[in-house]
């Protein structure tokens, strides 16, 4: 297992999943989010690709009121 | 009042988009969803901004749902994703990449803040994303302060919009400095410039327009008005006097009085007075 921040909160993930697995883990219900790790975009043609590693800080984003 | 005689209200375009409202607005801080839906229509604008936030699994609902989002989608009109809470040019050009991805657009108003007390953006930061965004395609609607050579390094890397601020965000203070605005606008007259931020009434709005910016971005003044929808129907009017105004062309200025009745034929006149 490894730890990972999730939008500020540490979670415990199982080790070597990519970014569609991870978002599986997580029970994400929220449709039209972006991901990010490491304050570095990850496009969804590039989940799959993308493995979660341990200490890995992840932002998924979802659209809110902006001024 | 005769009809025939009233201007033909012009379309401008602005990021590759033929607009009939000048008017911008964000959708923050409304009292409710359904009072942001109204004030936004009633508005005319047909530029909303946006952002992107962390959020829950469940999102708003616990089932994955987005009211704001399913309203703003509902209403058809073009979204400007910000780039709000960066606070350098890295997290800037993620946030715009990601906004690219969930809002379906290219458009991004970039915003790097660099001071957390007046939310002054960072002029090297701001320069530096918008090059990065400029290359990848983004079409880019920096929020600036209304320094000159900022304007000039914007436009150097490619910003065709340039966004200066009236005043510090959410002061409402109005136009702090005209001059500076006056002289952007002398400098860059084939960019489509619009005064973001700092406008706190109908007639800051009115002054911008009749400066010659191409329009006005606001969301506090209309959102945290006692009567929003009202407010927004104010603002709406406000712009369209402010560029009819503009281009009208306004009187110059003297420094003397000078009656506007005709002074031949001025009764109980006399002669040996």
């Amino acid at each position: 297992m490894i730890k990972v921040s999730v939008n500020g909160e540490i979670k415990t993930l199982e080790e070597n999943l990519n970014v569609t697995q991870m978002i599986e883990a997580l029970e994400y219900k929220v449709k039209g989010f972006a991901v990010a790790v490491n304050t570095t975009f990850v496009p969804i043609a590039k989940y799959n690709d993308t493995i979660i590693q341990e200490g890995d800080t992840i932002d998924i984003l979802a659209p809110v009121q902006g001024g | 009042m005769s009809e025939e005689l009233r201007v033909k209200r012009e379309t401008w375009e602005i990021g590759g988009k033929t607009l009939s409202s000048r008017l911008l607005i964000g959708s923050a801080l409304y009292p409710s969803p359904a009072n942001m839906e109204d004030a936004i229509k009633i508005s005319g604008s047909q530029i909303v901004t946006v952002s992107l936030r962390r959020q829950a699994a469940g999102g708003n609902d616990g089932a994955g749902g987005n009211q704001f989002w399913d309203i703003i989608k509902s209403m058809g009109i073009e979204v400007l994703p910000n780039t709000a809470g960066s606070h350098s040019a890295k997290e800037a050009i993620t946030t715009a990449q990601m906004a690219r991805e969930v809002f379906g657009t290219n458009w991004v108003k970039l915003e790097v803040i660099g001071d957390q007390y007046n939310l002054q953006p960072d002029p090297f930061e701001t320069v530096k994303a918008a090059e990065v965004l400029i290359k990848e395609g983004f079409e880019v609607f920096p929020y600036t302060t209304d320094d000159l050579v900022v304007a000039k390094r914007l436009a150097d890397v490619g910003c065709k919009i340039l966004m200066p601020w009236g005043s510090m965000i959410g002061s409402g203070k109005g136009l702090m400095n005209p001059d500076n605005l006056i002289a952007i606008r002398k400098q860059f007259p084939d960019l489509q410039l619009v005064v973001d931020a700092g406008i706190g009434k109908p007639s800051h709005a009115t002054q911008a327009m009749e400066l010659g910016y191409d329009g006005v971005l606001l969301n506090s003044a209309i959102a945290l008005a006692q009567d929003p929808v009202m407010m927004a129907d104010a603002f709406r009017v406000a712009v369209e006097a402010g560029r009819l105004g503009y281009k009208a062309g306004t009187m110059k200025e003297r420094e003397f009085a000078s009656p506007s009745t005709p002074t031949i034929g001025t009764p109980f006149w006399h002669q040996f007075d």
